[in-house]
């Protein structure tokens, strides 16, 4: 096998080496790659680690650098009553988006996967447009329909005959109701995988035992998806936990704050900014999120142990549910409204009026597209768009290829591969918050000017993103069976021919599909690039925001509806690469 | 007991086109008997189960089970599963994880809508069961910590917890390493015939068939080729499909120049001569006539020896062995025939015959089997 001329990788590299890679592997030292891979992991995410800790123990001076040593911003945070009024708001707000969440994408999730509706392999379509639709401009469809001047206060106020607003979304009811459906579509993918590996003979057993739907249902499925369900509505809660959007825009106008807009607040509200502040907050979010990602682990291995037990017999099963199935599919027509219908068109109405105020019979005859024309024209929506693609291409191109190879020498047992697995996958334990006040440090205090430019926010991004790559790319090439590989070294070929000719190809599909999710998510993250862009380096999530908070609510319909265009092209190449080579979605 | 009349479902995928399915299959199975679907993949023997069961729907047909429609296309009647009476062991066995062994066979008793049974009389019954099928000992064990045996042997215990009049097995050892297999087969037969319960069993395994079964109807595309019982099946396949599946098989083809009549000898003109054959249906003059002969009927004696004077005259073809395989209890030989045509022979091993001998073979008639060619 050694001796064949044509092998790769003898012509690729000399014999020592050749030798060296076989015995790295038998496990007498570390692989180069290993060792190179573990380098650019440890100088990617040490350094936010260490400025994040050393921001919340020291004062800054008005140029941002470190002063004094001091345990004063966590002495403040304790005494501060107002500290722990905001934590149990987090609380508040965190479990009752993801209770609405779950609630929502159980049922969306058991409709499509285990009954006979009608529309239902649509579903799978809709919840991948809706990820290329950005959080933030989600957030303010929501906002212009159920504000103050939105249609949902118009009908009312004809039912009631009431002068002033009848609901006021600014509120904790508010938060939550546009966070769960938010959320509604990722419970919904991650819901239906939980549906789809549970066995169904496990229910048809229970039918033939004498049991009826409603029994078997409360007993088998419900008690079986149980474990699933709570693990995901762990992980939810979680990222409602660090999420921004929702807090930023719905609550700090209605007086409620949050875990993360006290990070925000203590960067962007105060003159000069309270660095300090900002870290000793963070530092408090990061630990409980790390405490609360430990019981998701637990409890997700919890929920596997029920998978595993399938059988060789496993088939799918739809369930009949005659003439219910026209209810089954009303509701899924709703939730297609409620995730893309409504905001969309509100977003499309506002885009095509001058000025805005609200859905009016009077507005209907000013229609315009001075908008459109203003966002293509060359200026700073322009840029920013270009901007934009630019961030999405470079990290999701950056994440792929690296974490690919991470997760290969991880699967294959390397020597040190687990530590690769371990770096990579730890940027998770960031809410993106306060990753962006890491990196905010770090970038404060290079040596060369790096704050503010476009690149310092790919370097933070790919950070970011690199835990999804992994897992994607781990799950992908754990589906390799090792006898593939070990089929083409047999054949002749060596490590370095094994991994271009059999490993590469195999994973082609899921590599694509993983760049374009990366894509998608890096695009639309708001609360970490707020905290690090610069007046040269905006992004259309940051200038959604910003247009909001200015009140350009016209501009800024416009430019979303023309992102989302662009973004619905990414989101159905994704869909229909995922459905040709039969992937999962997660 | 259990009757089925003209059952039909064709499966469409999803882009339309028409997939596998039952195209109108009959057969009736007695009180007490051991029934058999036997049939490669896709031929439709666990659509049939899955109907009776009632967790498919067939487009028609009639399924009576003890002198009551259970389901019938004409009548629009289609008793709901937990009505039907039925117990069933899934191929994957669908032990709930979330529950122990004692609590996954008490189960049909805890959710009968025909009567509510006190706490004292399921353990009993459960107990009882589970002591017969071989898990007394492991009652308050999570059913998660079972092997595949344990969880078969679970799996059936459940399906007769309930005293079903009907229990439906699909492949229930299909996913057994091969010596539990032969083990949990014997132990199958003889806990139904304990129970006396009439069973219907799926399965792609023509030997666990041949061992287990009362009657086999065999399966292909749809449709049931023959029912009979293993002997018939084996020894009197009335078509090539059968032939080929059940079991190793030699087929020769020929032409038939009169009428013969069911159950009689007839002379059958083949490309080895002149063949006296057995012909188990009445078969008009045809030139399309195959002759199968199982490699153990065939009878062989080498050129010249003791054995070979005493040969019968009739239907003996003489050969070469070409090749022998040793596989313990029997030898196999490859013969050629002088116009080339292989045939193969299954003998005890003692004869003193090896590679390259000649030899002379016979066919005894009431083995040499003649069908219509398909």
């Amino acid at each position: 096998m050694t001796t064949k001329p044509e092998a790769i990788d003898s012509l690729w590299m000399p014999k020592e080496t050749a030798g060296f890679w076989r015995r790295a592997r038998s496990g007498f030292g570390y692989s180069p790659a290993v060792i190179i891979l573990a380098g650019v992991l440890l100088i990617l995410i040490v350094p936010p680690i260490i400025f994040l800790f050393q921001t919340s123990f020291y004062t800054t001076t008005f140029a941002g650098e470190f002063d004094k040593f001091t345990f004063g911003f966590y002495t403040e945070l304790v005494t501060n009553p107002r500290f722990f009024n905001n934590f149990v708001n987090t609380t508040v707000y965190a479990v009752g988006s993801a209770a609405f969440a779950i609630a929502l994408g159980t049922a969306q999730a058991w409709i499509v996967e285990r009954t006979n509706t009608p529309f239902r392999q649509y579903m799978f379509l809709v919840a991948i447009i809706s990820l290329g639709i950005p959080h933030v401009l989600y957030t303010i469809a929501w906002l212009l329909i159920m504000g103050k001047a939105g249609p949902v206060n118009d009908i009312l106020r004809a039912i009631t005959g009431a002068e002033e607003a009848v609901l006021n979304v600014y509120s904790m009811w508010g938060m939550i109701l546009i966070e769960g459906v938010g959320f509604a579509p990722l419970a919904f993918l991650l819901l239906s995988s939980v549906f789809r590996s549970t066995d169904a003979s496990f229910e048809e057993a229970s039918m033939m035992s004498g049991a009826g739907i409603s029994q078997t249902f409360r007993h088998i499925t419900a008690r079986l998806a149980m474990p699933g369900i709570m693990a995901l509505m762990l992980l939810i809660f979680i990222r409602a936990f660090e999420s921004f959007e929702v807090p930023a825009l719905v609550g700090l106008a209605g007086g409620i704050n949050v875990l993360t807009t006290d990070i925000y607040e203590s960067i962007h509200m105060e003159m000069p900014p309270n660095y300090g502040q900002s870290g000793a907050f963070s530092v408090v979010l990061l630990l409980w999120v790390v405490v609360l990602l430990y019981w998701y682990n637990r409890l997700s291995r919890h929920a596997e142990r029920f998978q595993t037990i399938t059988g060789k017999g496993y088939r799918p099963r739809q369930m009949d549910l005659g003439k219910w199935r026209y209810l089954t599919a009303g509701l899924l027509v709703l939730l297609f409204l409620l995730i893309i219908g409504l905001p969309v068109s509100i977003v499309l109405w506002a885009s095509l009026q001058p000025y805005y105020e609200g859905v009016t019979a009077g507005s209907l005859g000013r229609f315009t597209l001075d908008n459109y024309v203003e966002v293509f024209k060359a200026g700073s929506f322009r840029d920013s768009i270009l901007n934009t693609l630019i961030l999405g291409t470079a990290t999701a191109t950056a994440v792929v290829p690296f974490t690919a190879l991470c997760a290969w020498l991880a699967v294959r047992r390397y020597k040190g591969g687990w530590f690769l697995d371990q770096m990579a996958t730890m940027p998770l334990i960031f809410p993106a918050i306060v990753m962006g006040v890491a990196f905010l440090q770090v970038f404060l205090n290079m040596p060369f000017a790096l704050y503010g430019t476009l690149l310092s926010v790919v370097i933070a991004s790919v950070v970011r993103e690199m835990p999804y790559g992994m897992r994607y790319s781990y799950a992908g090439l754990l589906q390799i069976h090792t006898e593939l590989e070990e089929a083409s070294a047999v054949s002749g070929a060596g490590e370095v021919g094994t991994f271009l000719r059999i490993v590469i190809p195999l994973v082609a599909p899921a590599m694509i599909t993983c760049w374009l999710f990366l894509f998608l998510i890096a695009v639309r993250a708001v609360s970490m690039p707020i905290l690090l862009v610069g007046p040269n380096s905006q992004i259309v999530a940051v200038t959604l925001f910003d247009l909001w908070e200015n009140g350009q609510v016209t501009e800024l319909a416009a430019m979303g509806m023309a992102w989302m265009a662009l973004m619905t092209v990414v989101s159905c190449l994704f869909y229909i690469i995922v459905r040709r080579y039969r992937l999962s979605l997660h | 007991m259990i009757e089925i009349e003209d059952l039909k479902k064709q499966y469409v995928s999803d882009d339309g086109t028409p997939g596998g399915g039952i195209f109108g299959i009959s057969f009736d199975v007695a009180e007490g008997e051991l029934f058999t679907l036997l049939g490669p993949s896709g031929c439709g023997k666990t659509t049939t189960l899955r109907s009776i069961a009632g967790l498919e729907l067939p487009e028609r047909g009639r399924i009576s089970l003890a002198g009551k429609d259970i389901y019938n296309s004409a009548t629009r009647v289609s008793v709901p599963m937990y009505e039907r009476d039925i117990g069933m062991v899934f191929q994957s066995y669908a032990i709930w994880p979330h529950m122990n062994v004692f609590e996954n066979a008490a189960y049909p008793l805890k959710v009968s809508r025909t009567r509510n049974f006190s706490r004292k009389e399921i353990h009993e019954k459960v107990v009882e069961i589970l002591e017969m099928v071989g898990l007394g000992e492991f009652i308050r064990r999570p059913s998660t910590q079972l092997s595949g045996g344990q969880q078969q042997r679970l799996a059936l215990a459940r399906a007769l917890t309930r005293e079903p009049r009907l229990l439906l097995l699909d492949e229930p050892l299909s996913n057994l390493d091969a010596q539990l297999r032969e083990q949990m087969r014997v132990e199958l037969k003889r806990l139904q015939q304990e129970w006396g319960v009439t069973t219907i069993y799926v399965t792609h395994d023509q030997s666990e068939a041949l061992a287990i079964s009362d009657r086999i109807a065999v399966m292909n595309e749809g449709l049931i080729a023959q029912i009979g019982t293993p002997k018939e099946i084996y020894n009197r396949p009335t078509s090539e499909f059968v032939a080929h599946f059940i079991g190793k098989t030699n087929l020769i083809h020929g032409d038939l120049a009169a009428d013969a009549t069911a159950g009689a000898l007839a002379k059958v003109t083949t490309e080895l001569g002149p063949l006296q054959c057995t012909f188990p249906a009445a078969v008009p003059a045809t030139g399309n006539i195959a002759v199968v002969v199982r490699p153990e009927s065939v009878v062989i004696a080498k050129q010249g020896g003791a054995e070979a004077g005493e040969l019968s005259a009739v239907n003996r073809i003489a050969g070469v062995v070409r090749n022998e395989i040793y596989l313990g209890e029997i030898i196999e030989y490859m013969v050629a025939t002088d116009n080339g045509t292989e045939i193969v022979v299954r003998t005890p091993p003692g004869k003193d015959i090896g590679k390259d001998d000649k030899v002379l073979m016979h066919f005894p008639p009431k083995n040499t089997v003649a069908l219509i060619e398909k």
